[in-house]
């Protein structure tokens, strides 16, 4: 419990991701009435009782469609980051450990991946696999597995430079140990912001890609597609883009915290 | 030197690697260029004619090694819709994107600095939750969505600046703001993050012990650290920023490629499509040596291998 | 807090001192239309859709024009003559200029037409002219149309943009429009940024008349809302949120222009689906759909609830047809009756596209939220222009919302439900087959008599809504957003934007000049 005092972002971090992990698990049943119902006498009603966050264009209740966007959001934005995480990794592992054309060779793919615009990787995606979830998740992995590619690859040449990693390599450690127990404890610091400043970046490249025709299908709501959706009506009705806005901005707020968290607790641990 | 020419070196394949995937994905993508050009109404022999003249109609490696061939000898071709060399259309429209890019990237790091100082100085205290908060805003904000709020504050309601357009310096300060804060927070959140540490190493410890002086020996040490990051940094978020203009120009009917870019796309115009994509690319990768040549002028220790 | 807000602040002082002033006005006497897409063609010869058309009429006349109530009247056609079923001989107008300074002469006509049907120019508009058999010019202001056979809509033919002869084929030349006789010339043409038209100088305009248009393309909904309240947009057509109006009008000089127009927005069925052959399936979706509540609330009233293809306002139009009241209970019972079997979890699937915009997809959203209360499970895809019309071709949809626009003559029936109309020949993207239906529509491009022709268009129509290749939706009303200095302005139901070249500037300092 000492710890907790000392590491406020991982205590407030902590409870807010636990809060809407929460919120995605059990929302449905906190928002009483069903988010894709249509209601076109209520369109574009304002905030009140009955519809704390107002009603969209068709009259749907915009706190019921936050709740269960919360589902979709949450778990893209977590499926992303996992997959390019581990793609990222694994391939930035592979470049920095076997080194030469191996290195070279992944590393240009990995150029070539970061100098492509991501949106035209998204369109091409989009009108090639058609829309869905899982057509979501790899198209915004593919754009994301980049950076943890280099990441880690960069972690790895200037760590196998140190002196107590070419000391265990000396004692005839194998790479793979040589990984597990120095390098990744270095890098899990500098992985841990990147991944939560990750979960941000995928929720608004969600959005984007809604505005594109890409992402959670009709009627399920998303908080991007509530954005791209209320994006018109933001002269007259602004509480249809606030309340994803606002649940945008507390999930990246939590993950950012929790990451700050996390680096710390691995910088004291080293 | 030699480490420069390595590097140009590595940008043939980049820029085949780029041109490729392009290739691949605007031909994998339904649609076609004629149909798109002609209209529903047209008679198939006359579709089927244009395609011919195009030269479309060729099997798909012919058309990709003609590509890559004329690539080679810098030739980008002839835009479909514009009937218009690739090259000259993209020379017309490239300042004004460099324009706004930078102009991004100034407001990023302008914004940043403060913002990261204020922080990283006293972590935990108000000033680092309002600039953290502010950063987590400026994240959380897609571009779509920030362009038209600027707008409707700082144009509609206060009438400071234009709406839309490209022209004087009042004109490129909704959209630098809009490309720039996801950028500003991003790096803000860096230097606070390299200050934090500085301030925990036994070096400001002992500076701190000795009482005076603290803030000022942290800022310098701490920011003489951060700086390899923060150049770091806008190397890996070129690419974001390059895509956030794209957004912003449309947003902002800024006269760039980026539009050029999605128009082509609508119109199918292989050729200015890949074009486009190119000079993005290729944008990317230049900003990525200088950011690599920075690094040592910054951090006299990096050696260039 | 404190700081990170000073920040903030600092930099809005920052900005407002490089910012200082008013955004500035657009270049004087010129009228500013805020449009959300490029036109694909700027010469009249390939013009087919309806922003290319819209900006052509301001630039280009032909022999005769569709006026306010949907009839041909003579453009540079002083005269016209139908001396039997195949023949028509327009006399032009004396003293008429191109924007070059040439004067229009019957080579003009000819030449415009011969270079369309020319098979190397790949024209779009080549096949609207099958049925032409040739075009004479016995003098210098007569021109004789001769068709193959007796061709009623012969006129649809006759609304062609005139080019001065000689004009190359775009794909060589420039994409500025050739010249025109119309009221204005292109100046400059930006792709998905911005087309100029400045008045023909050969033309007389008064002196309160914009010195030309200044049509800016702005896909953005908001920015366009914003354009018109800062006043640097004059001119919003058929593009502003009918929520947003209001509040535009509260707090600047607007003033909105409604009127009812012929925008046909309708849900196709894809015939090739074995369900959807059914009728019973097709009346049970038409039930499903409440159109009631959707015109009233949703569209904020700006659309007449649709009883076909053609609005109350065409001659041809007939009302006496079946309609479909919202009622799921007997759509439920029809789904039934032809046992279109649902699925495990009591679900029929279907698959709905459009062409994206936000529009769309809020319509697309309600039908799909209607249809799955009588157990239809709708997929929705949304594509741009290029895929969605790959895919309408390709039969890959099993109901499309779409729209037609500015349709004139009934014959538009026979290019979309005739068997044989079937792309990528014609535009019967459901491959609808009704021998009844090929009958009819083949009749009544035959049949030049204006009363046996609105006979056998009344049959059509009641044909139409009886089997139902279509479900009919709206006509959507024009709704034009206008700044208050812009006078005269009269809206056409096709959403014809020539009155433009009429209209008057009042109340606008004509001093300044900045671009």
């Amino acid at each position: 419990m000492k710890g907790m005092a000392r590491n406020p972002s991982l205590t407030v971090g902590t409870a807010i991701v636990a809060m809407l992990l929460l919120v995605a698990a059990l929302g449905p049943l906190a928002a009483r009435s069903d988010p894709t119902a249509i209601n076109l006498a209520e369109s574009l009603a304002r905030p009140g009782i009955g519809h704390p966050f107002g009603c969209d264009a068709l009259g749907r209740d915009v706190f019921a469609r936050v709740m269960y966007g919360a589902r979709l959001s949450l778990g893209v934005s977590l499926s992303v980051v996992a997959l390019s995480l581990v793609v990222g990794s694994l391939v930035g592992a592979i470049a920095g450990l076997a080194g030469g054309w191996i290195d070279e060779t992944i590393m240009r793919a990995v150029d070539i991946v970061l100098a492509f615009p991501g949106i035209l990787l998204a369109i091409a995606l989009a009108a090639i696999l058609g829309p869905g979830i899982v057509d979501l998740i790899v198209a915004l992995s593919a754009m994301g597995w980049t950076t943890y590619a280099r990441l880690v690859r960069g972690e790895l040449l200037s760590l196998r430079e140190r002196d107590y990693v070419q000391a265990a390599h000396v004692l005839g450690a194998s790479p793979s140990r040589v990984v597990i127990r120095h390098l990744l404890p270095a890098v899990a610091g500098p992985m841990a912001v990147q991944a939560t400043f990750g979960v941000g970046g995928i929720v608004a490249a969600e959005a984007a890609l809604s505005f594109l025709g890409l992402g959670a299908m009709p009627p399920t709501p998303s908080w991007g597609n509530m954005l791209d959706a209320g994006r018109a009506f933001m002269l007259v009705a602004p509480y249809l883009t606030m309340a994803p806005g606002i649940a945008i901005g507390v999930t990246i707020l939590g993950f950012n915290l929790l990451g700050d968290g996390l680096a710390q607790l691995a910088g004291t641990r080293s | 030197m030699r480490y420069l020419l390595r590097r140009l070196g590595t940008l043939v394949p980049v820029a085949i690697g780029v041109a490729t995937l392009t290739f691949a994905m605007i031909h994998l993508v339904p649609g076609d260029p004629v149909v798109a050009m002609l209209g529903e109404t047209a008679a198939p022999a006359d579709v089927a004619g244009l395609r011919h003249q195009l030269g479309l109609d060729r099997p798909i490696g012919e058309q990709y090694v003609d590509f890559l061939a004329g690539l080679m000898r810098g030739n980008l071709g002839e835009s479909i819709s514009y009937h218009r060399p690739v090259a000259g259309l993209i020379a017309e429209r490239f300042p004004a994107t460099l324009e706004l890019t930078i102009a991004g990237l100034v407001v990023g790091v302008l914004v940043a600095f403060p913002l990261g100082i204020v922080s990283g100085a006293n972590p935990g205290g108000p000033a680092d939750l309002g600039a953290m908060g502010f950063a987590i805003l400026g994240i959380s904000i897609p571009h779509i969505y920030l362009g038209p709020l600027l707008m409707i504050v700082f144009s509609l309601d206060l009438r400071w600046f234009p709406l839309t357009g490209r022209g004087g310096l009042a004109h490129l300060v909704l959209p630098a703001v809009t490309l720039g804060t996801a950028l500003a927070a991003v790096i803000a959140r860096m230097l606070r993050q390299s200050l934090v540490v500085v301030r925990e190493s036994d070096y400001m410890r002992t500076a701190r012990s000795k009482g005076r002086g603290a803030m000022a020996a942290l800022l310098i040490h701490g920011l003489r650290n951060a700086m390899t990051s923060v150049v770091t940094l806008v190397g890996l978020q070129a690419g974001a920023l390059l895509t956030g203009a794209l957004i912003t120009e449309m947003i902002f009917s800024w006269p760039g490629i980026g539009r050029l870019l999605i128009g082509a796309i609508g119109a199918r115009d292989y050729p200015l499509v890949e074009g486009c994509v190119l000079t993005f690319a290729f944008t990317y990768v230049v900003v990525n040596m200088a950011t690599d040549l920075l690094y040592g002028i910054v951090d006299p220790r990096v050696r260039l291998e | 807090m404190g700081r990170g807000r000073r920040a903030v602040g600092v930099l809005m002082l920052w900005a407002a001192a490089i910012g200082c002033g008013r955004p500035a006005p657009p270049p004087s006497r010129y009228l500013q239309v805020d449009i959300e897409t490029s036109p694909t063609a700027t010469d009249p010869r390939f013009a087919t859709d309806a922003v290319s058309s819209r900006i052509n009429e301001l630039i280009f006349d032909s022999l005769v024009k569709v006026d306010r109530n949907g009839r041909f009247v003579g453009d540079l056609a002083e005269s016209i003559e139908r001396p039997d079923d195949t023949h028509i001989i327009f006399h032009l107008k004396s003293g008429v200029r191109f924007s070059d300074g040439r004067e229009l002469a019957s080579r003009d006509v000819k030449f415009t037409y011969d270079s369309v049907r020319d098979p190397s120019s790949a024209s779009p508009k080549r096949a609207g002219l099958e049925q032409l058999k040739s075009l004479e010019t016995p003098d210098e202001r007569t021109v004789v149309i001769t068709t193959v056979r007796p061709y009623a809509p012969v006129m649809e033919m006759a609304t062609y943009g005139i080019v001065p002869a000689g004009t190359p084929l775009p794909r060589k030349s420039i994409a500025l429009a050739p010249p025109g006789t119309g009221a204005f010339r292109m100046t400059r043409y930006v792709r998905d940024d911005s087309v100029w038209l400045e008045r023909n100088p050969y033309r007389p305009a008064g002196p309160e008349m914009p010195r030309g248009i200044l049509f800016k393309i702005v896909p953005d909904p908001t920015v366009r809302a914003l354009e018109l309240a800062e006043g640097i947009c004059d001119v919003a057509p058929n593009n502003i949120e009918a929520e947003v109006i209001p509040y535009l009008i509260a707090r600047s000089d607007l003033v909105v222009n409604e009127a009812p127009g012929d925008t046909y927005q309708y849900l196709m069925f894809n015939f090739r689906n074995r369900d959807l052959s059914d009728l019973r399936v097709r009346r049970a979706i038409a039930y499903a759909i409440d159109r009631r509540a959707i015109a009233d609330s949703f569209l904020r009233g700006t659309a007449r609830i649709a009883t076909g293809m053609i609005a109350p306002e065409n001659w041809a139009y007939e009302g006496a047809v079946t309609t479909y009241d919202f009622n799921p209970a007997k759509s439920g019972q029809l789904l039934d009756e032809a046992g279109y079997r649902a699925g495990d979890d009591g679900m029929r699937d279907l698959k709905l596209i459009y062409k994206t915009t936000p529009e769309g997809g809020r319509l697309a959203e309600v039908i799909q939220a209607m249809l799955r209360r009588v157990g239809i499970r709708v997929e929705i895809r949304s594509n741009e222009w290029a895929t969605f019309l790959s895919d309408l071709n390709s039969g890959n949809f099993d109901l499309a919302s779409m729209r037609w626009i500015g349709i004139n003559d009934p014959n538009h029936y026979y290019l979309v439900f005739d068997s044989r109309m079937t792309p990528p020949i014609g535009l019967n993207r459901g491959r609808y087959n009704n021998a009844a239906m090929d009958l009819l529509v083949e009749e009544g491009m035959r049949t030049i008599d204006p009363i046996r022709r609105r006979a056998i268009y009344a049959k059509v129509q009641q044909l139409a809504a009886e089997d139902l290749p279509y479900v009919s939706l709206w006509w959507l009303n024009n709704v034009t957003v206008l700044n208050r200095e812009v006078a005269g302005f009269e809206p056409y139901p096709n959403g014809s934007l020539r009155s433009l070249a009429s209209v008057r500037i009042v109340g606008r300092s004509g001093a300044e000049t900045s671009q």
